[in-house]
């Protein structure tokens, strides 16, 4: 095979590895970010949030060369394709960097609230849950693994779970003023993370489109995104 | 690399499962199991596809792949050629192109072409758009004939106040337009143009472009560029050509993939035609 354009070809090989980087970067953010907060580690959660400026910063640069390499390469096919999901993916992960530090940013609200174990315990899962679900997504990015992405939604799901089962904690505290306010901030805390996750499904969905051609939320309703495997080149 | 598997897509969208898309536009033009031989060589061989109304086909493919050669087919060019031979049909509004009792000449005043190279009669501007019509009996007003053809070929702003100076005077992308213009004036039916823009400045090009957009709206187009972007920009629908080579080292022009512009450059079906469009040969 002769590569009539590899020169382009390196410059998005390395826009990708780029993208991927910056996603184990912001999965260890988040990991930091929920362990700060489950110990109460307030200067773990500070050293969270000056994170937050390199992983800008970095986003930045990718979108300058994304648009830089539109306007001159004008990839096509597959390669336009890559640079949709590296342009998409890039804003994701720019995304759970700001969940990361307003989870951080918790540590310091609730500092010498009355805390409840078993919704810390539940929070902590949630944060597992929803870093695995990153660490997927990106996984399946570089493997080119229709089926890994494809695999995303029903982890999603067990996240909603465990935050449903947190909400319904929140009334254990309702004799405590304090206790309850820790635990309402704490809902929302669980919520960021779950929207991280559903960042991770939305880089999912690139990938599937990177693969299949087929651009699709995995959630309409029309459709069941497992035909794509049928449909797998 | 055997016949079947170069066997080619048709489909228009709608047409995937079997079903008719009822939004398709009039076939103007069909190519069924074209082959095209140069003597005992073979250039082109098994290209199925249809030329729908208002639409601008693009063909694309690397050199040798046959797609001029299959475009010279549809008014009869390879006729000027002694050794040329045209296997399959090439039918016109379902007329056989080659019929025994169809005239060339009226071919290709129904089928007009545009060349690689602007090549204006050595004749003033006024004279080569009335050149044409002069000899098929127009009996209307050529001067309303000549102002209308230009207009339409978004030239007449430029010389409408000396269409008795040469034509060979005005300017490359000027005299392609003129060219475009000297076409129209025959009142055809389908436009082809071998790599119209590829002799003109990127200004030039890029008003060809827009001036296909525009005349789309009258006639049929079919384009042949080696300009993948310029495809991508100006056509409804691409074929992709390739070339085949037979362990004998024959090489013959086969058709890969025809579809919509937009799905031929974002999420083409065939290997081969994703390959070439990102630059990856072997």
């Amino acid at each position: 095979m002769t590569d009539t354009r590899s020169n382009f070809h390196q410059q998005l090989e390395q826009l990708e590895a780029e993208v991927l980087s910056m996603g184990a970067y912001a999965e260890q953010m988040l990991a930091d970010a929920v362990a700060a907060l489950v110990t109460s580690d307030a200067a773990a959660a500070s050293a969270v949030i000056a994170m937050d400026d390199d992983l800008d910063n970095r986003y930045l640069e990718v979108e300058r060369t994304w648009l830089e390499t539109m306007a001159l390469q004008m990839p096509v096919a597959s390669d336009l394709r890559l640079m949709s999901v590296v342009l998409h993916t890039n804003h994701s992960l720019e995304r759970i960097g700001d969940q990361a530090v307003s989870t951080a940013a918790a540590v310091e609200i609730t500092e010498g609230f009355p805390t409840h174990q078993q919704m810390l315990t539940i929070i902590g899962e949630v944060g597992n849950r929803v870093r695995a679900m990153v660490r997927a997504s990106l996984s399946a990015m570089q493997q080119r693994d229709l089926e890994g992405a494809l695999a995303l939604p029903s982890m999603g799901k067990a996240v909603t779970k465990l935050n449903k089962q947190l909400i319904g904690m929140v009334a254990e505290c309702k004799d405590n003023e304090r206790q309850l306010e820790w635990a309402v901030r704490m809902v929302v805390v669980a919520r960021n993370l779950e929207r991280v996750g559903a960042r991770a499904i939305d880089i999912a969905e690139q990938v599937a489109f990177l693969l299949s051609g087929v651009f699709r939320e995995f959630s309409a309703d029309d459709w069941d995104p497992q035909s794509l495997l049928l449909e797998d080149r | 690399m055997d016949d079947e598997e170069m066997t080619v897509e048709t489909k228009t969208p709608g047409e995937e499962h079997g079903q008719a898309d009822p939004t398709a536009k009039e076939v103007v033009l069909s190519l069924e199991d074209l082959g095209v031989f140069y003597g005992a060589f073979q250039a082109v061989r098994n290209v199925t596809l249809p030329i729908r109304r208002n639409e601008v086909t693009a063909f694309i493919g690397p050199s040798g792949c046959g797609k001029s050669t299959v475009l010279r087919c549809f008014n009869r060019m390879n006729d000027l050629i002694e050794s040329a031979r045209v296997e399959g049909s090439v039918r016109y509004h379902g007329v056989d192109l080659y019929g025994a009792d169809v005239d060339p000449v009226e071919v290709r005043r129904r089928i007009g072409m545009v060349f690689q190279k602007p090549n204006p009669f050595p004749k003033s501007i006024y004279d080569n758009l009335v050149f044409g019509p002069k000899i098929a009996g127009y009996r209307g007003d050529l001067d309303d004939l000549v102002e209308e053809s230009l207009t339409k070929a978004a030239l007449w702003g430029e010389v409408k106040d000396k269409l008795d100076q040469s034509a060979l005077a005005l300017s490359g992308g000027q005299q392609q337009r003129l060219c475009i213009a000297r076409a129209i004036a025959t009142s055809p039916d389908v436009l082809l143009m071998d790599e119209p823009a590829s002799a003109l400045d990127p200004i030039a090009t890029l008003r060809i472009e827009d001036l296909m957009d525009e005349l789309k709206r009258d006639y049929t187009i079919v384009i042949v560029t080696h300009n993948m972007q310029q495809a991508a920009r100006v056509s409804d629908r691409t074929a992709f050509f390739t070339v085949d080579v037979r362990e004998n080292g024959q090489r013959t022009g086969v058709l890969v993939e025809f579809d919509d512009t937009p799905k031929i450059f974002t999420n083409p079906e065939q290997r081969q035609t994703e390959d070439y469009i990102t630059g990856r040969f072997g």
